[in-house]
C-alpha cells in the first residue's frame, strides 16, 4: 500500500495548554483512518497541523512525500480539507464557491469547469448550483462543504466532524459518500466523537485523549485490548460510587467505572458471576434497578482506556 | 497574481450583492450631496438676491432680469445680509435698488442700482444681464417722457428730435454701480465653486472611508465562516491571500468613490477639476480607507463590533476632517488637530483642485500626507490581518 500521510511525534501547545502531546499515525491510499475522541482531545489541533494551518512545536508531517508546514504549497495541493464549520461563502452560489476555491488550488479553466460540473453532480446540487448557498438547507451546505474539499482531486481528504448538526438523512448520505471515496483510492482522515461513525467508516482508529493516542488499530483490535471480557452495566438507585468501591473489592474484574447512575464492569464469564456482583452491591445498601450484559464496543474501549465517556 | 485577483473579485462581488449596502452606498451619499448643495447654493440655476422697494418700476426691472433666462430673483431683507450671502456663495450675485427707485424712474431722474458680485465669471454674466435690463428700462422711461412732451407740445418732427436730444442730455438715467464682495478670506475660499461641488468632494471622502470601515465586517465573516482557514489550507501563499483581501478592500473603496464622482457629474454637473490630480487624491484616499478597513476587520472580534467601531470612527474622523463642515470654518486649534485625519488632507487637496484649478504639482504636500497615511495603515493592516488569519 502507498503511504499518503505520516505523522510522527506531533506536539502543539497554546500557552500553558498542551493541546497535542504526542501523536503519531500513518494513512495509506484507500484507507479511512479515524481520530476518535471527545471534544478537546486534540483532534482538531492535529488535523490543523496535518492541513498545514498550524506549525507543530515538534514532530514531522509528510503528505504524499512532501513535508507539510504552513508554507508548503506542494503538500497542501495534495490535501483536501473539510472543516468542521461549513466553510463557504453564503452569498455566492455553489458553482461560484467551487470556482473560487478551485482557482485557489490553481486549477486551469477547462479543468475547473469540468471538475465543478462533476462535483455538483457528486454532491447532488447540479440543479441548485446557481442558487446562493445561503439559501440551502443545512445538509446541502454540508455537501457543498465536502465538495469543495474534493474539487482539486486531493490524495488525502481530511474530514473534521463532518456530520455535526446534520439531520439523519443527510448524515447517512455523507457517510455513504465517504465510503465511496475510500473505495476510489482516496486516503481519508476522519475525526469524530460519534463511535458509530468511526465503527462504520474507519479501517483503523486512533483513540485520542488529552493530546495523546491512547490506542490504535482496527475496531476488532481495539475491542480486543479489553480482552475477551463481557461488559456488565448495573443501573443503581442510590450511591453509585459506593457500589463501585464494593465491586472493586471483588477479584478478576477488568475495570469498574461509574457512569451517572450506573456502574460499568468488565469481567470474564459475566453470566456466572452476575449473582456475586449483585450481592456485593446489595451489601452496601444500594439497590440495582437494571442489568445489561453485552460485548464491549469502542465506547467501552474508550471508557476502559481513559476512565471517561466519549461524550464527556 | 491570478489568485490575488480571484480573492479581490469575490470580495467586491460580495460587497455589491449585499442588499443592505444599496441605500447607504448608492442612495444616501447623493441625498447628502443634494442637501448640502441646496444649503450652499439654493435651488438650481443662478440665484440673484434683490433688495428692492415695493413699487412697479422696481418690480418690472427685476422681471426683466429674470426674463433674461437662467436667473432666479430671491428677495433679501437688507443690503448687509445680501452682501453676506453673496460673499458665502449662497447667492451668485445681488442688486440693491434705492428706496425712491420707482419715483425717480417715473420722474426720469438719475438714480443708481448697486450690483454686488464675487470676482467670478458667473457674477460678470449676471452683471451684464442687470445692466441690459436697466438700460431697457431707462430707454422706456425716456421714450415715455418724450411721447408725453410731444403730445403736450404738438410740435413738428424737428422739434421732437431736439426735445429728445435735450432730454437725453438732461438725464443720466439709471446707472449700474458694480461692487465686488467675497474678497474676504472665507469668500475667496468658496469662490468659483458650483452649487454641489463642495458637498460632492466632502461626501466622497466621508462615504469612501465609512463604507470601507463598515464593510470590514466581511473580513470577520471570513474567519467566522471558516473560509479563511480553507484559503490558508490551499496552496495559495499567505502573502497572496492578504494581498487579495487588501485589493478587495481597495476595490470596494474605489467603487464607492467612483460611483460618487460619476453620479455627481451626471446628476449635479459637479466639477471635479483636473482629472489626474483628482484621480491621484481619490486613489490614495481609497487606499487609506481600504487599509483602515483591513485594520478594523483584523483587530475586531465580531462583525457587530467592527460595524460599530467602523461607523463611529468613519463619522468622527469625517467630522474632524472637514467632510461635514468645511475646514475653513474651523477654529485654528481644531484645524490643526484635523490634520491628524486623512480626510482633512484630502479635502484640502480637493479645495485646491476644484476651487483654484490646481494640478497635481500644486497638491504635492497633501498627496504626500495621504501617501504616508496609506503606507502606515497598510503595514499595520496587513500585519494584523496576517496574524489574525494564522491564529
Amino acid at each position: 500500500m502507498t503511504q499518503v500521510l505520516r505523522c510522527e511525534g506531533l506536539r502543539k501547545a497554546f500557552g500553558d495548554l498542551q493541546a497535542v502531546e504526542d501523536i503519531s499515525f500513518t494513512i495509506d491510499r484507500g484507507e479511512t483512518y479515524g481520530l476518535l475522541g471527545p471534544n478537546g482531545a486534540g483532534k482538531t489541533t492535529s488535523i490543523s497541523m496535518v492541513a498545514g494551518l498550524l506549525h507543530p512545536d515538534a514532530g514531522e508531517i509528510v503528505v504524499a512525500g512532501e513535508r507539510m508546514h504552513p508554507r508548503a504549497t506542494t503538500a497542501k495541493a495534495a490535501v483536501g480539507l473539510v472543516p468542521q464549520e461549513v466553510a463557504i461563502y453564503p452569498d455566492l452560489s455553489a458553482r461560484e464557491n467551487l470556482r473560487f476555491f478551485g482557482r485557489l488550488y490553481a486549477l486551469r479553466q477547462r479543468q475547473l469547469d469540468a471538475r465543478v460540473d462533476a462535483i455538483l453532480e457528486v454532491i447532488g446540487l447540479s440543479d441548485r448550483g446557481d442558487d446562493r448557498a445561503g439559501e440551502y438547507s443545512g445538509g446541502m451546505k454540508r455537501r457543498l462543504n465536502i465538495g469543495i474539499g474534493l474539487l482539486h482531486e486531493p490524495q488525502l481528504l481530511i474530514l473534521d466532524e463532518p456530520t455535526v448538526g446534520v439531520d439523519p438523512q443527510s448524515r447517512n448520505a455523507i457517510l455513504e459518500s465517504v465510503e465511496a471515496l475510500a473505495t476510489d483510492g482516496l486516503a481519508v482522515l476522519y475525526t469524530t466523537h460519534y463511535m458509530e461513525e468511526a465503527e462504520r467508516l474507519c479501517d483503523r482508529i486512533a483513540i485520542v485523549d488529552k493530546g495523546r493516542v491512547a490506542a490504535e488499530g482496527t475496531r476488532r483490535e481495539l475491542v480486543a485490548t479489553i480482552g475477551e471480557q463481557d461488559l456488565v452495566r448495573l443501573d443503581v438507585a442510590g450511591d453509585a460510587p459506593q457500589a463501585a468501591v464494593a465491586l472493586r473489592q471483588l477479584h478478576d474484574l477488568g475495570s469498574v467505572d461509574v457512569e451517572d447512575h450506573a456502574v460499568v464492569c468488565l469481567l470474564h464469564g459475566a453470566a456466572q458471576r452476575l449473582p456475586t456482583l449483585l450481592g456485593a452491591v446489595a451489601e452496601v445498601g444500594v439497590s440495582v434497578t437494571g442489568v445489561e450484559v453485552r460485548e464491549p464496543d469502542l465506547e467501552d474501549v474508550f471508557l476502559h482506556l481513559t476512565g471517561a465517556a466519549l461524550r464527556d | 497574481m491570478k489568485r490575488m485577483w480571484t480573492i479581490a473579485r469575490v470580495e467586491l462581488t460580495r460587497f455589491l450583492r449585499d442588499r443592505s449596502n444599496l441605500f447607504f452606498v448608492f442612495v444616501f451619499p447623493l441625498l447628502l450631496v443634494l442637501l448640502i448643495g441646496a444649503q450652499f447654493g439654493g435651488g438650481g440655476g443662478v440665484q440673484v438676491g434683490a433688495v428692492a422697494p415695493d413699487d412697479v418700476p422696481a418690480e418690472r426691472l427685476l422681471e426683466r432680469i429674470e426674463d433674461a433666462g437662467g436667473i432666479a430673483i430671491v428677495e433679501v431683507e437688507d443690503e448687509e445680509r445680501l452682501r453676506d450671502e453673496v460673499s458665502r456663495g449662497v447667492l451668485s450675485a445681488g442688486v440693491v435698488l434705492p428706496d425712491d427707485y420707482g419715483a425717480r424712474v417715473e420722474a426720469v431722474e438719475p438714480t443708481e442700482v448697486a450690483f454686488i458680485g464675487r470676482p467670478d465669471s458667473t457674477a460678470a454674466s449676471v452683471r451684464a444681464v442687470v445692466s441690459a435690463a436697466v438700460a431697457q428700462q431707462r430707454q422706456a422711461g425716456q421714450a415715455a417722457a418724450l411721447a408725453e412732451d410731444q403730445v403736450e407740445g404738438g410740435g413738428d418732427r424737428a422739434a421732437l428730435r431736439t426735445l429728445a436730444l435735450d432730454l437725453q442730455a438732461q438725464l443720466d438715467g439709471v446707472t449700474v454701480r458694480a461692487e465686488t464682495v467675497g474678497t474676504d478670506e472665507l469668500g475667496e475660499e468658496f469662490a468659483g465653486l458650483g452649487q454641489f461641488d463642495l458637498g460632492a468632494s466632502s461626501q466622497l471622502f466621508l462615504f469612501t472611508f465609512l463604507t470601507s470601515l463598515a464593510s470590514s465586517a466581511a473580513l470577520i465573516q471570513l474567519r467566522e465562516y471558516g473560509v479563511a482557514h480553507r484559503m490558508l489550507a490551499s496552496p495559495t501563499p499567505m502573502r497572496q491571500i492578504v494581498g487579495g483581501l487588501t485589493a478587495g478592500r481597495l476595490l470596494v473603496a474605489l467603487v464607492q468613490a467612483l460611483y460618487i464622482v460619476v453620479a455627481t457629474v451626471m446628476l449635479f454637473q459637479v466639477d471635479w477639476g483636473d482629472p489626474l490630480a483628482t484621480g491621484v487624491v481619490i486613489l490614495l484616499f481609497s487606499l487609506v480607507s481600504a487599509a483602515a478597513g483591513m485594520l478594523i476587520g483584523a483587530a475586531m472580534r465580531n462583525d457587530n463590533q467592527a460595524s460599530g467601531v467602523g461607523v463611529g470612527l468613519g463619522i468622527g474622523l469625517a467630522a474632524l476632517g472637514g467632510s461635514m463642515v468645511p475646514l475653513e470654518l474651523f477654529p485654528d486649534g481644531v484645524r490643526l488637530v484635523s490634520r491628524l485625519t486623512p480626510h482633512a488632507w484630502a479635502n484640502e487637496a480637493m479645495a485646491e483642485i476644484v476651487r483654484r484649478d490646481a494640478g497635481l504639482g500644486d497638491v504635492i504636500p497633501q498627496v504626500l500626507a495621504l501617501g504616508g497615511f496609506a503606507v502606515v495603515l497598510l503595514v499595520l493592516g496587513t500585519f494584523t490581518l496576517q496574524r489574525t488569519l494564522a491564529r
